[in-house]
C-alpha cells in the first residue's frame, strides 16, 4: 500500500531556508534542491551569497547577491573633501590598496591639471606593480586553498609578508596604506629602497618559479581547473570583462600598454594572453603577470632618480611642517587646508587604470567646490561577479568554488 | 589649470591622439540621428575629458546600438552605467561610459530624466548592463523600461528610499532583524 | 604548571582546571568580511602562526567553534546574519571584535553600517586598528585567554550566574 505524496512530503523535516521540490517517489532520480551558499560560507570569500537550484550536484539555475559589505563610499565621496577621501580608497580593493590610492590621486590631478614630478611618478609605478604582485599572489593562493592546495598558499603568503615589509618602509602601514596625496606622496622612499626592492624582486622570481613547479603541472590541480568555469571571448565582451580575466579568454588588451599613463611607455613588458578562458588559464595569466610586474619593478628601480616628490602647484601642496610650526600664516594655511580643503575646478572626468583585477575607474563630477558632486567608483569585481551565474550554469557545484576563486572577487570593491 | 589643459603623465595625450576621430564621430552621429542629439560637449572647449553626447530618452537604445556596432565607432566595451542627481527640473542624468577596444578611445553618453520617468534599458545591447542598471535603480530610483529583473541590489530589498539621492541623509539607518530570505521565484 | 613542565600543585578547583583547558583549545570561527579578513589570514598563516596559542583549528561552522572573530565591517544587511551565527554557537562562546569597523563603525558613519557589533552581541575583546596588525591580533588573543582563565568573559559570567540561580 502506498502513502499519498502529500503525506510522504510532510514527513520530510527540513530546516527553514531549504526547500525540496523533488518527487517523493523518485528520491534519488530527478531531485532538485535549492541550496543557499553564503554570505558567511568559507567558499564565498567573505560576503557573497549564491542561491542555487541543484539537480544532483549540477547547478541548474542560480542567482547571486551582494551588498553585505556596502559601506557607502560613493555617498562619503560627496560628503568628504577630496583630500579626506584618500583613506576611503584603500578600502576598495584592499588586496592592492596602493593601486586604488594612485588611481584616485591621478583622477583628481587630471581634473585639476596638476603635474607631479618625475620621481613621484616612478614611486607610484613601483607602488602599483608591488600591489599587483601582492593581489595576484593572494588570488592564486586563495584559489588553490579552495581546491585543497594549502602549502601553495603559504609560499605565496610568505612572499606577500616580505612585500608588506617593503610597503611598511614606504608608508608605515601594511594593508591600508593611504600613501598618495593629491599632487604628491605621503613621503619619499627611504634611502636604499631601490636596492631592497631589487633583492625582493630576485627572491620573488625564485619563489614564483617554485610555486609554478609545485602546482602548475599537478595532476589534481589540472583536473580541477582545465575546462572548468569557461567563459568565451564573446561572453567576456558582453559582460564587460577586463584585466586578467578578459586576457585569459583571448582579449589582448592591457590599459597599461594601450592607454598608457604615468611612465608605462618607458618600460618594457609583455602582456600575457591565454585563449581558453577557463580557471587554469586565469591562473596562468596571473602567474605570468607577476613575472612581468617583477620586470617592471626592476626597471623602475633602475630608472628612478633622486628629486622632489611634490608638485609645484600651490593649490594642493600640503604646507611644510617647519613653516606650520614657526609662522602664523603657515598655521592658518595648514588649518584651512585640512579643514576646508582645496577647491577643484568644475568639470568631470573618468580616469581609468589597469588595476590588478581589471579596469578601475573613478568618475568624478566637480562643481567647483571642495567636495565632489558625484564620486563614482567603477570596480571590476562587480562586472566579474555578475558573470558567475551564467558561467557556472550546468557545472558541478564544486566547480563553482573554483570559478569564483579564479575571477578574484574582492568584497570591498564589489560593494563599495 | 584644470581638465581643459591635459597633463601627459595623467594619460592626457587623448586630445591629440583622438581629437580628429572624435570630431568625425560626432559629425556622423549628428547626421545619422538628426534631432536625437540634444547637446555635445567636447574636450578642451568644455570641462570634460572625453566628448559627452546628450541623447533624447526615447532614442537612447538606438544610439547605443549604433555606437556599438557601426564601423568607425566600435564602442563595444560598456565601462560603466551610473547616474548623477542634479538638483534641477530634469533631476537625474544617467551616464554611460563607453570604450572602444579597437580604437582605444572613450566616449560618454548621457540622458536627462525627470523624477518618476523611466529610461529604456540597455540590456538588449549589453548583457552586462543588467546589474549596473539595477544599481542605478537602487541608489537613485531611476526606473529602466524593459529590464528583466529590476530590483534592489546593494541594499536590502525592504529598504525605503534611495541612498545616493541628495536629499537622503547620510546617517539614515534602517535596521532589519532577520536576513533577506531566499526567493525561489528567481530560480524558475 | 611551572615552566619546566612539572606539576607544582594539583588544581583544587575544577572550574579553574576547566578554564585552563578552554584557554588552550580555542576553536575560532573567522567571520571575515573585508579588509580585516586579509590581516586575519596573515595572522593565521606561516609568519605569525596563531596556532602557537592553541587557536589552531579553524571551524567555519558555528556549532563547532567557541570564538567568533568578527573581522571587518558589519553592515545592516549583514547584521541579522551575524546575530544568527552568534545564536547558533554553543556556550561558552567568546567574541573578538577585530578592527575599528567591527568595534565602532570606524570611519564609516553612514546609512548602511552598523555602528559597532556590541550594539547587537556582547563582545569580550576589542582589537583596535584599521586593520590591526597581526601582533595586535595575537595580543588580543592572549588577553582573551587571560579573561577565560579568570572566568570573566560574558558567556562564562552568564553561565556562572545561571548556576547560582
Amino acid at each position: 500500500m502506498t502513502e499519498s505524496k502529500e503525506a510522504r512530503r510532510s514527513q520530510i523535516d527540513l530546516p527553514s531556508g531549504y526547500q525540496v521540490e523533488h518527487d517523493p517517489d523518485d528520491l534519488w532520480g530527478d531531485s532538485r534542491v535549492i541550496v543557499n551558499i553564503g554570505p558567511t560560507h568559507p567558499a564565498m570569500h567573505g560576503a557573497l551569497r549564491m542561491v542555487a537550484k541543484l539537480n544532483g550536484e549540477t547547478i541548474e539555475k542560480s542567482y547571486c547577491e551582494f551588498g553585505f559589505t556596502h559601506r557607502a563610499k560613493e555617498k562619503l565621496g560627496e560628503n568628504r573633501t577630496f583630500h579626506n577621501f584618500t583613506v576611503y580608497t584603500d578600502r576598495l580593493n584592499y588586496c592592492s590598496a596602493l593601486i586604488n590610492n594612485v588611481t584616485y590621486a591621478m583622477s583628481v590631478e587630471k581634473l585639476m591639471g596638476v603635474e607631479v614630478p618625475e620621481r613621484c611618478v616612478w614611486i607610484r609605478m613601483i607602488c602599483c606593480e608591488l600591489a599587483r604582485v601582492m593581489d595576484h599572489l593572494i588570488c592564486v593562493g586563495i584559489n588553490a586553498v579552495d581546491l585543497g592546495a594549502f602549502s601553495f598558499f603559504l609560499y605565496g603568503f610568505h612572499q606577500r609578508e616580505e612585500a608588506y615589509t617593503l610597503v611598511e618602509k614606504l608608508c608605515g602601514a601594511r594593508l591600508t596604506t593611504s600613501f598618495t596625496r593629491i599632487g604628491g606622496l605621503m613621503g619619499d622612499a627611504p634611502d636604499g629602497f631601490e636596492k631592497e626592492l631589487k633583492a625582493w624582486v630576485e627572491k620573488t622570481r625564485k619563489v614564483i618559479d617554485e610555486m609554478d613547479e609545485l602546482l602548475t603541472n599537478n595532476k589534481i590541480w589540472k583536473k580541477r581547473t582545465v575546462g572548468v568555469g569557461v567563459f568565451s571571448k564573446q561572453d567576456c565582451m558582453d559582460y564587460s570583462f577586463s584585466g586578467p580575466n578578459a586576457r585569459a579568454a583571448g582579449i589582448d588588451l592591457d590599459l597599461r600598454r594601450d592607454q598608457p599613463c604615468m611612465f608605462y611607455k618607458n618600460v618594457e613588458f609583455d602582456v600575457p594572453v591565454a585563449q581558453n578562458g577557463d580557471v587554469f588559464d586565469r591562473y596562468m595569466v596571473r602567474i605570468n603577470e607577476i613575472r612581468q610586474s617583477l620586470n617592471i619593478l626592476s626597471q623602475c628601480a633602475d630608472k628612478m632618480k633622486k628629486g622632489p616628490i611634490w608638485s609645484e602647484d600651490k593649490r594642493v601642496r600640503i604646507p611644510e611642517k617647519t613653516v606650520v610650526h614657526n609662522t602664523m600664516e603657515g598655521l592658518i594655511h595648514h588649518f584651512k587646508f585640512f579643514m576646508t580643503g582645496f577647491e577643484v575646478p568644475a568639470g568631470e572626468a573618468y580616469t581609468q587604470f589597469e588595476a590588478a583585477n581589471g579596469e578601475l575607474g573613478f568618475y568624478i563630477v566637480s562643481k567647483g567646490a571642495t567636495r565632489a558632486h558625484r564620486m563614482r567608483i567603477r570596480g571590476p569585481s562587480v562586472w566579474h561577479f555578475q558573470a558567475l551565474s551564467p558561467m557556472v550554469e550546468g557545472e558541478k557545484i564544486a566547480d563553482m568554488v573554483a570559478a569564483l576563486g579564479s575571477i578574484n572577487i574582492i568584497a570591498g570593491e564589489l560593494d563599495r | 589649470m584644470d581638465i581643459r589643459h591635459p597633463i601627459p603623465t595623467n594619460g592626457g595625450e587623448w586630445v591629440t591622439q583622438f581629437g580628429e576621430i572624435w570630431r568625425g564621430q560626432v559629425a556622423d552621429l549628428k547626421k545619422t540621428f538628426d534631432g536625437a542629439i540634444e547637446e555635445v560637449k567636447m574636450p578642451q572647449a568644455d570641462a570634460t575629458d572625453v566628448p559627452i553626447i546628450y541623447v533624447k530618452r526615447d532614442r537612447l537604445v538606438e544610439v547605443l546600438k549604433f555606437l556599438k556596432e557601426t564601423d568607425g565607432f566600435e564602442y563595444g566595451f560598456l565601462a560603466d552605467i551610473t547616474a548623477t542627481d542634479e538638483s534641477s527640473e530634469l533631476r537625474f542624468e544617467v551616464v554611460y561610459q563607453l570604450f572602444s577596444q579597437s580604437k582605444l578611445c572613450r566616449i560618454r553618453v548621457k540622458v536627462r530624466v525627470p523624477e518618476g520617468v523611466s529610461v529604456p534599458s540597455a540590456v538588449s545591447v549589453w548583457k552586462g548592463a543588467d546589474w549596473a542598471e539595477r544599481e542605478v535603480y537602487d541608489m537613485y530610483g531611476v526606473q529602466f523600461e524593459g529590464h528583466p529583473n529590476l530590483r534592489r541590489i546593494l541594499m536590502d530589498e525592504r529598504w525605503v528610499g534611495h541612498p545616493l539621492r541628495k536629499d537622503y541623509p547620510i546617517k539614515g539607518y534602517q535596521i532589519f532583524t532577520d536576513p533577506q530570505a531566499v526567493d525561489p521565484e528567481r530560480l524558475k | 604548571m611551572s615552566k619546566d613542565g612539572s606539576v607544582g600543585y594539583v588544581t583544587t578547583r575544577l572550574d579553574d582546571f576547566i578554564n585552563w583547558g578552554r584557554k588552550h583549545s580555542i576553536w575560532p570561527l573567522p567571520f571575515g568580511t573585508s579588509c580585516c579578513g586579509i590581516e586575519m589570514m596573515a595572522s593565521l598563516a606561516a609568519d605569525y602562526d596563531m596556532s602557537r596559542f592553541g587557536a589552531e583549528v579553524i571551524r567555519f561552522s558555528p556549532r563547532q567553534s567557541d570564538l567568533l572573530i568578527v573581522a571587518g565591517i558589519i553592515n545592516l544587511k549583514m547584521a541579522p546574519v551575524l546575530k544568527t551565527v552568534y545564536d547558533q554557537m554553543s556556550d561558552p562562546k567568546y567574541v573578538m571584535s577585530f578592527g575599528a569597523c567591527a568595534s565602532s563603525g570606524g570611519i564609516f558613519n553612514v546609512y548602511s553600517v552598523l555602528q559597532g557589533i556590541d550594539t547587537m552581541i556582547p563582545v569580550d575583546v576589542y582589537i583596535p586598528g584599521c586593520p590591526p596588525s597581526p601582533e595586535g591580533v595575537i595580543h588580543g588573543l592572549m588577553r582573551l585567554q587571560e579573561l577565560i582563565t579568570q572566568g570573566q568573559t560574558h558567556s562564562q559570567r552568564r553561565l556562572a550566574q545561571a548556576k547560582q540561580g
